[in-house]
């Protein structure tokens, strides 16, 4: 879009300006991302902060001393795109390293293509536990599952008063969101917690108003909510005007900010699980990371609450690169190796991988840290 | 009780601005028997149009609906003028396929203008809802309620009252009865079109602040408004309106207590079952008018 | 119509990974073939017997499912405490079980052309193809929603000297889609070209005449819409077997609007119209890729579409051989013969 072309070519002008020419070829790095279509939202802003690492990247020297190039192609927020989207990719552009894609059917797609053609893929957005448990060795994710989610949450269950006694479930039906309430539900029981209602909901659905009355008068006190951006502004704004007592949590690491603009009734609040909260850089593991990349995404020009997701782009190229410096070339198999070596200091924390999956095949893992942030008038504060 | 109470108010509410879509449609198969997918795309350029003019020009909300309601009038008068007017209208499939070449061209304009990001209309109205014992209500849906059933008491009495109303129930009776009596056929057709276009951008512009605005509601909303046509049976007007609110309630009590995640397969389900055992829908024969 | 032409077209296209072995190239070209298949299917009750089906992603999803499900196996709760376990079946009856599911589906619409007509039957087949998608986005038990229905195995096929080989590599799916499309074309080529299949034309052209001398009308109608409904089955399951995923998004109505503006734009009622219109539309996004966005090129389709409805309404090939025509008319000859229109020389 407009913005993004205005960055690229002040990018181009300041690559030219401030740097020198490029000795040798570019180091081409694939990204499948979903640009448009129903997810199109998170799409662009973990692009947006892939373009953010590349830039920095190539500031800085590059990698090996050759210029860094990301291979943008766009998986439409849909699965059979998404292996076009890689073999695009792979046998035409020849990348021999992919970023993606995105959401756990994407990926899921994606993943017999990397085994066929020996590409590592690094995948920074997609939750669901069969994406590791595949048996795919070329798969290396950054993003949590939402086991771990769940238990990253169990260690802020203390910071809710009033605590935490009963909770229902509201989730969107697929992989993610069905996924994320087992998850919870079993933390939860874990922890004394009792379960009340689960409720579904399809994914483009508006109209969350019947699931909403049925989660009316159920008794819990707490309603967890799993879906993306568009789906939890309307959630949060129709409990509100069906004056649900539950207080709300959403979980999946997407923030409401259409509802930072038109916030609900006066004194109403909610809470947010993310993987980074720009509201609160300071509570970053490593806050000057952080805070260096909020700097950069709004002299860019981006929009503020895309920051949440935008991060999962520029920490997952800034793995990549650092896989291909230790490996010190770019071929696909020794990326792969120096992936599992990776130690990067992201936005979110420290990445580095560990074996999850069957014997023999196992995929890389990385266990990230989350954040709660709650949402009140318009302001968000740190839970 | 009260849980019903509330699904029933729901269902009015949402009830009132299908019924805005459901006429609107309705007049412009009924008279020009045009299968006109672009409806639903109508119904989302009154949403974005109302989302442009509060968020860019900072126009206050009631107007916005008003300017979205002459952008409808407009672009239905010039695709009617452009698109149909060359063609024979018995040609139901050619027509059939200009019309979703349209849809394609307006969804995707929207699409490179807006954005895929789905927009969130600012209104006037505080977000605190009125209670009423255990049923609570958000005052834009009051608002949205009142200025649907509004417009369609206009409607009404504008069909029912002038002249014009005349003229354009003549034709939807009989289209070479009405020519003959010295009906201009020709400008009933740009009328109906305009008219039946800017209904559903109201429609939209209504809906939109309870909801979202995206560029791909109009597919949904083109299907619902067939729907609630073949719901009410092609000729009547009353019974579009009806159909309107039927569909609302036959949505909101089977996304209830029968199952939420088909919510909005009740339309299409009401379509089939419609079709299939009552074709010529649930009221009034084909001649009846209003 | 033209054998030598068409052989000549086919060998071309069959030596064409000989020629252009980029396997990036020939997965486009697969893609394209796959879609050129459910066009041709479409034709055949579009074009040729004249009926509104706008719900076709219906049948390429459903042959799509079943062949998928099929050839993966399933075990879903049916109530009652029962369950129907199916297990895994060869892929080549799986693909055959698609067809015929498929074809079975194409029979109750054919059923319901006859109690509803025109515009009314448009609505239905696309209501249709949504309660499709509707059912394979929530039956998770059975289809696993939106998650999809991955590693779905190849069609393979046996080679003497190779024993069974798995057709997986780019220049086996196209000959395989190549194989599946000559056999689709002949099909429809040979039914139009019939008694059966002049009947069908009379159907569409005029219905009650037909019926008055003696057309057995209900017949041929379901015969039509039973035998592209099973091509596009075939299509479905070509497509699951070769990109090995599926999801609900099949039974998208933005897939029936692309087979229709191959169809229409090309020709419909046509032999080589869903051929041209296929080669275009669906070459067009992959050469426009990067160049312009996607929601650019849909305009631009929708656009075209438009014009040649209102200026080429009979599509495309008909306007070439009309041209063709007009080309070698001996007006036109001696006009270019003698240096000056008649038409001056008439003034």
């Amino acid at each position: 879009m407009a913005i993004s072309k205005r960055y690229l070519a002040s990018l181009l002008v300041g690559t030219l300006a401030a740097t020198p020419v490029w000795a040798a070829d570019p180091i081409k790095i694939g990204v499948s991302q979903p640009l448009t279509g129903a997810v199109a939202a998170s799409g662009n802003y973990v692009t947006n902060g892939a373009r953010i690492a590349a830039a920095e990247i190539n500031e800085k020297g590059g990698l090996l001393g050759r210029e860094v190039e990301l291979i943008i192609e766009d998986n439409k927020s849909n699965p059979r795109e998404a292996v076009n989207a890689a073999e695009k990719l792979i046998l035409s552009d020849k990348v021999p390293v992919i970023m993606g894609a995105w959401s756990s059917t994407y990926t899921l797609a994606t993943m017999p293509k990397l085994e066929e053609y020996g590409v590592p893929m690094v995948v920074e957005t997609s939750s669901s536990s069969k994406i590791t448990k595949a048996g795919n060795p070329w798969i290396f994710r950054i993003a949590p599952t939402s086991a771990m989610e769940a238990q990253a949450f169990a260690k802020k269950l203390d910071n809710f008063d009033p605590p935490i006694k009963k909770v229902d479930f509201l989730s969107v039906n697929n992989d993610w969101g069905l996924g994320a309430s087992q998850e919870f539900e079993k933390m939860f029981k874990a922890n004394g917690i009792e379960i009340g209602r689960k409720e579904t909901v399809s994914p483009d659905t508006v109209d969350l108003s019947a699931q909403l009355s049925a989660l009316k008068g159920t008794g819990s006190d707490t309603l967890i909510m799993t879906s993306g951006v568009e789906q939890l502004t309307l959630g949060i704004r129709q409990a509100a005007d069906q004056r649900l007592s539950q207080r709300i949590v959403t979980t999946g690491g997407s923030f409401p900010e259409p509802l930072l603009e038109s916030p609900g009734p006066k004194g109403y609040t909610s809470s947010h699980l993310l993987f980074f909260s720009p509201w609160t850089p300071e509570s970053s593991v490593y806050p000057d990371i952080a805070g260096a990349f909020v700097d950069a995404w709004a002299e860019a020009g981006y929009s503020f609450p895309g920051l949440s997701e935008g991060f999962r782009g520029y920490d997952g190229i800034m793995t990549i690169a650092a896989a291909i410096e230790n490996a010190g070339s770019t071929e696909p198999d020794a990326i792969r190796e120096a992936l599992w070596d990776v130690q990067v200091k992201g936005v979110n924390g420290d990445i580095s991988f560990f074996k999850d999956g069957p014997e023999g095949k196992e995929s890389g893992q990385n266990e990230p840290n989350v954040y709660v942030v709650q949402l009140k008038d318009g302001e968000v504060s740190a839970q | 009780m009260d849980q019903i109470l509330q699904h029933v108010i729901n269902a009015m509410v949402l009830g009132s601005t299908y019924a805005l879509l459901g006429i609107g449609l309705t007049i412009i198969f009924g008279i020009m028997r045009v299968v006109n997918f672009a409806h639903g795309e109508l119904y989302t350029l009154g949403a974005y149009t109302a989302y442009g003019m509060v968020t860019l020009i900072n126009l206050d909300f009631f107007s916005s609906i008003l300017v979205a309601a002459l952008i409808g009038m407009l672009i239905g008068a010039l695709i009617e003028y452009v698109f149909l007017r060359r063609k024979d209208l018995k040609n139901i499939d050619e027509v059939m396929l200009i019309m979703i070449g349209i849809m394609i061209i307006m969804q995707n304009l929207e699409l490179m203008i807006w954005g895929g990001v789905a927009k969130i209309i600012p209104t006037p109205f505080s977000q605190d809802p009125i209670s009423m014992g255990a049923i609570a209500i958000s005052p834009t849906r009051v608002f949205v309620f009142c200025i649907s059933a509004v417009l369609l008491v206009i409607f009404y009495l504008g069909i029912e009252r002038t002249r014009f109303g005349l003229a354009i129930r003549a034709t939807f009776q009989d289209q070479d009865a009405a020519r003959i009596v010295g009906v201009n056929v020709k400008r009933i057709y740009t009328v109906t079109f305009a008219l039946g276009s800017a209904m559903a951008a109201v429609a939209g512009a209504l809906l939109a602040p309870m909801f979202v605005a995206t560029p791909l509601m109009g597919d949904l909303a083109s299907l619902k408004a067939f729907a609630i046509v073949i719901l009410g049976g092609l000729g009547s007007l009353g019974g579009a309106a009806l159909g309107g609110f039927l569909l609302a309630f036959i949505e909101e009590f089977g996304a209830s207590y029968i199952s939420s995640a088909y919510r909005d397969a009740f339309g299409f389900l009401v379509i089939i079952v419609v079709m299939l055992f009552r074709p010529q829908g649930l009221f009034a024969a084909k001649e009846r008018v209003g | 119509m033209n054998w030598k032409l068409f052989a000549i077209f086919v060998a071309i296209l069959g030596l064409f990974p000989f020629l252009w072995s980029d396997p990036y190239v020939l997965s486009v070209m697969g893609s394209a073939g796959i879609m050129i298949i459910a066009a041709i299917s479409l034709n055949l009750l579009l074009g040729y017997t004249g009926q509104l089906s706008l719900g076709h992603a219906a049948f390429f999803g459903i042959g799509a499912y079943t062949s998928a499900l099929m050839s993966l196996g399933f075990d879903i709760d049916i109530g009652f405490g029962m369950s129907w376990q199916v297990d895994a079946k060869p892929v080549w009856m799986a693909f055959a079980t698609a067809i015929l599911v498929t074809a079975f589906f194409g029979w109750l619409v054919g059923k319901l052309a006859f109690k509803v007509r025109g515009a009314y039957f448009v609505v239905i087949t696309i209501s249709f193809a949504q309660v499709m998608r509707m059912i394979s986005l929530n039956w998770t038990d059975l289809t696993e929603g939106p998650m999809g229905m991955i590693s779905i195995p190849p069609l393979n096929l046996w080679v003497p000297g190779e024993g069974l080989i798995n057709l997986t590599s780019k220049a086996a799916i196209y000959w395989l889609v190549l194989a599946v499309g000559v056999i689709a074309y002949l099909l429809v080529a040979m039914l139009v070209n019939s008694r059966q299949g002049r009947a069908m034309i009379a159907l569409r052209e005029n219905e009650t005449l037909a019926t008055s001398v003696g057309i057995p009308v209900t017949y041929f109608l379901s015969m039509a819409a039973i035998i592209s409904a099973a091509i596009a089955g075939a299509a479905g399951g070509l497509y699951a077997h070769t990109v090995r995923i599926i999801d609900p998004d099949v039974f998208l109505f933005i897939y029936t609007v692309t087979m229709v503006i191959m169809v229409v734009a090309g020709g419909k009622g046509t032999l080589g119209g869903p051929i041209i219109g296929g080669l275009i539309f669906g070459l067009m996004p992959e050469l426009l890729r990067g160049v312009v966005q996607p929601e650019v090129q849909w305009v631009i389709y929708g656009i075209t579409m438009i014009i040649i409805l209102l200026f080429l309404p009979r599509g495309l090939v008909p306007a070439i051989y009309d041209f063709i025509a007009w080309l070698r008319s001996p007006v036109a000859i001696s006009q270019r013969k003698t240096g000056h229109s008649l038409a001056k020389e008439a003034n």
